[in-house]
């Protein structure tokens, strides 16, 4: 397992080191030639995607026509090191999908099961955002309280995770607010950081020191002008931090408390009143993990149980066998969201659900605004006593037309 | 094998408790297994039919009852309309045992009271037999059993077997409009027959389960009784699919009835948020 302690490299460290842009390529493709997998951000052109919706998506007014997306690299030259936001995080790698936990056949009265592997080979993520990283650390927790699971497991200890320091990517990002930051390493094994001709590399865990010591002759040259790329590099990431801390400032212990203590909170009602339970929130999500287990038959008498990805926004996730159903409205559901990852999941396990990529508000179409909704709820929380329009003005836009907020 | 892959039981029984709901008794089928699967009353398992999927069930049968588990479900999905379809000799899988128990060990001395309405005599049939099969370790046995018609009441024969016994007090009762001409219980909907039947609450403790409508509303007539919060147990079922504490799906507010459950006391569900 990673080790999860150093969140943040030490500035004046040893194991700081320059790697030529060049190099990082002549690595990527000695990894590829040895037959390891690297993953990372790759540029697609999505009006050339062979999908006709993507396609036609491509073509709408205001449409990006390049997507960043995690990809296996078929050719060291694909890598993109641009360091824009992949559309989804690094979540498939660990918990795909869907997947096969076991294959069964019938023989008459007999069933026969065949395991599926949870040993993988060895891969590389190199240039993962710090927010995709960070998620990975975060999850291990609920995979890992009494039964481990193994698929999980075996994916995070077969992978090593380099980490390119993100420069913060829109309005949406608030990595700063979780308690992380655009240059953070938890969950990862090192850090690159751009600067003038390269970037400046730090290993962060016995993995990622034993991976640059593998790979001595791309990693750490030696070229000179450390001591001035070390500072350029420190330079350009409290220049990052600063600017993904201006988009949210919260109480993070308050708003957790409130959350936990405000269940029936008409904020918390009106907040997820403009959510249509879409899910596609919890898809982006690098933290979300809940999960549906099915079977898949293949033709009579075979078949694979898989798990595949699931949404707490969908009706269905608690409905009853009897027809009852715990949360059967969308604002029971989109609190239930707010509460697993502010409230629940920080009681349980210590951490926030949410590493403040700002996926969610990037992809929703209703308009759900995590940061609105986050300083929303920060007001109410520093407040208790604020009139109800000091809270309604700041979540005006998220509540829409039924805020009726008296905290 | 992962946490996800099931063990392999053969089904050894097939009792049909009513039109739509059925037992089935289950035994491993690796013979190391089945001498040495343990479990506590109130645990539950995930429930194979192959090529249908899983479904969460109490195990039924009681602890002390060695050899074989049992589950009674209701058919009303894909799994259990699978399930239903399953004869002696049949295979399917289980995982478990899950979850936490009933802490009988700590109700010794104390006389009990058993609640339950439809199906959910499942899981209290459970602790009921494994009661039983201690009896002198307890004192009285109280049971109010309720459904919502004769034709509704599970485990027929295990009502009469207790019923001719001395050492057991039980009320059955159906809900009006559910009886039949034979019908020699009361008549009349759970809650008021408890209030009715007035168990004693000194030296007691209460195991309450049934439709989240039963336990609502006979929770505060077991105070009205006497009983304290800490004194009342009841099982929660919520939707699960992993029954480890990792899918997501059975919260309420901290708590994953998978892990932390599915028994509670009355105390413990009034600290949650009313979402269950």
């Amino acid at each position: 397992m990673t080790d999860q302690t150093d969140t943040r490299p030490d500035r004046e460290g040893g194991d700081r080191c320059f790697i030529r842009e060049a190099d990082l390529r002549e690595l990527t493709a000695e990894l590829l030639a040895a037959g390891t997998e690297v993953i990372a951000p790759v540029a697609v052109d999505v009006c050339a995607s062979p999908s006709a919706i993507a396609s036609a998506a491509c073509r709408m007014p205001g449409a990006a026509p390049i997507e960043i997306e995690y990809r296996a690299l078929e050719d060291a030259s694909d890598l993109d090191v641009s360091r824009g936001m992949p559309v989804l995080s690094l979540k498939s790698y660990f918990l795909p999908e869907h997947e096969a936990l076991f294959c069964w056949r019938q023989h008459g009265t007999q069933i026969e099961m065949k395991q599926v592997a949870t040993t993988f080979p060895p891969r590389v993520i190199l240039g993962a955002k710090p927010c995709d990283s960070a998620a990975l650390a975060i999850v291990d927790k609920v995979m890992n309280w009494d039964y481990e699971d193994e698929l999980w497991n075996g994916r995070r200890e077969a992978t090593t995770i380099i980490n390119m320091a993100c420069p913060g990517i829109d309005e949406s990002c608030f990595c700063t607010a979780v308690d992380l930051a655009p240059d953070s390493t938890k969950g990862a094994d090192g850090l690159l950081t751009p600067v003038d001709g390269g970037y400046i590399f730090e290993a962060t865990t016995d993995k990622g020191r034993a991976f640059a010591s593998e790979h001595k002759s791309h990693f750490c040259a030696g070229s000179g002008g450390e001591e001035h790329r070390g500072r350029q590099a420190d330079d350009e990431r409290a220049a990052a931090r600063a600017r993904v801390a201006g988009n949210l400032e919260i109480d993070a212990q308050s708003v957790r408390d409130w959350i936990d203590t405000h269940f029936d909170d008409p904020l918390l009602a009106a907040l997820g009143a403009r959510c249509n339970g879409c899910g596609a929130c919890t898809s982006v999500c690098p933290t979300c993990h809940c999960f549906d287990i099915i079977d898949e038959e293949e033709g009579v008498g075979k078949g694979t149980r898989r798990r595949c990805w699931d949404t707490c926004q969908a009706g269905k996730f608690t409905l009853h066998a009897s027809g009852h159903n715990p949360r059967e409205n969308q604002g029971a559901r989109y609190r239930q969201r707010l509460n697993h990852k502010f409230a629940i999941y920080p009681l349980k396990f210590g951490e926030v659900l949410c590493t403040g990529c700002g996926r969610c508000t990037r992809v929703c179409h209703a308009g759900q605004d995590l940061v609105e909704i986050l300083a929303a709820i920060d007001v109410a929380a520093r407040r208790p006593g604020a009139p109800a329009e000091t809270v309604e003005a700041v979540s005006d836009t998220a509540s829409a037309d039924t805020a009726e907020a008296t905290p | 094998m992962n946490i996800y892959q099931p063990q392999l039981v053969t089904v050894v029984d097939v009792i049909d408790e009513t039109s739509d709901t059925r037992t089935l008794r289950l035994a491993f089928t690796d013979p190391a297994l089945r001498d040495s699967f343990e479990f506590r009353a109130g645990q539950f398992g995930e429930y194979t039919a192959f090529g249908a999927g899983e479904s969460t069930f109490c195990i039924a049968s009681s602890p002390t009852r060695k050899g074989f588990i049992e589950c009674s479900f209701k058919a009303v999905g894909k799994v259990t309309a699978a399930l239903r379809e399953m004869n002696v000799g049949d295979t399917i899988g289980f995982r478990g045992p899950y979850g936490n128990a009933f802490p009988i060990d700590d109700w010794k001395g104390k006389n009990v009271v058993f609640i339950a309405g439809g199906i959910g005599l499942a899981p209290v049939r459970c602790v009921i037999w494994n009661v039983l099969d201690r009896r002198e370790e307890f004192g009285d046995v109280t049971i109010v059993y309720g459904a919502r018609s004769v034709e509704d009441l599970v485990y027929k024969r295990e009502l009469e077997e207790w019923a001719a016994r001395d050492d057991v007090r039980i009320v059955t009762t159906v809900d009006p409009g559910g009886q039949t001409e034979d019908w020699t219980g009361k008549v009349g909907y759970v809650t008021p027959i408890v209030e009715a039947t007035a168990p004693s609450a000194a030296n007691a403790v209460a195991v309450l389960c049934g439709p989240p409508i039963v336990v609502k509303l006979t929770l505060p007539v077991l105070g009205k009784l006497g009983f304290a919060d800490d004194a009342i147990y009841t099982t929660l079922e919520n939707r699960m699919k992993c029954g480890v504490g990792k899918c997501g799906r059975c919260n309420i507010g901290p708590v994953y009835v998978c892990k932390d459950g599915p028994v509670f006391t009355a105390a413990q569900l009034k600290a949650l948020p009313a979402e269950f």
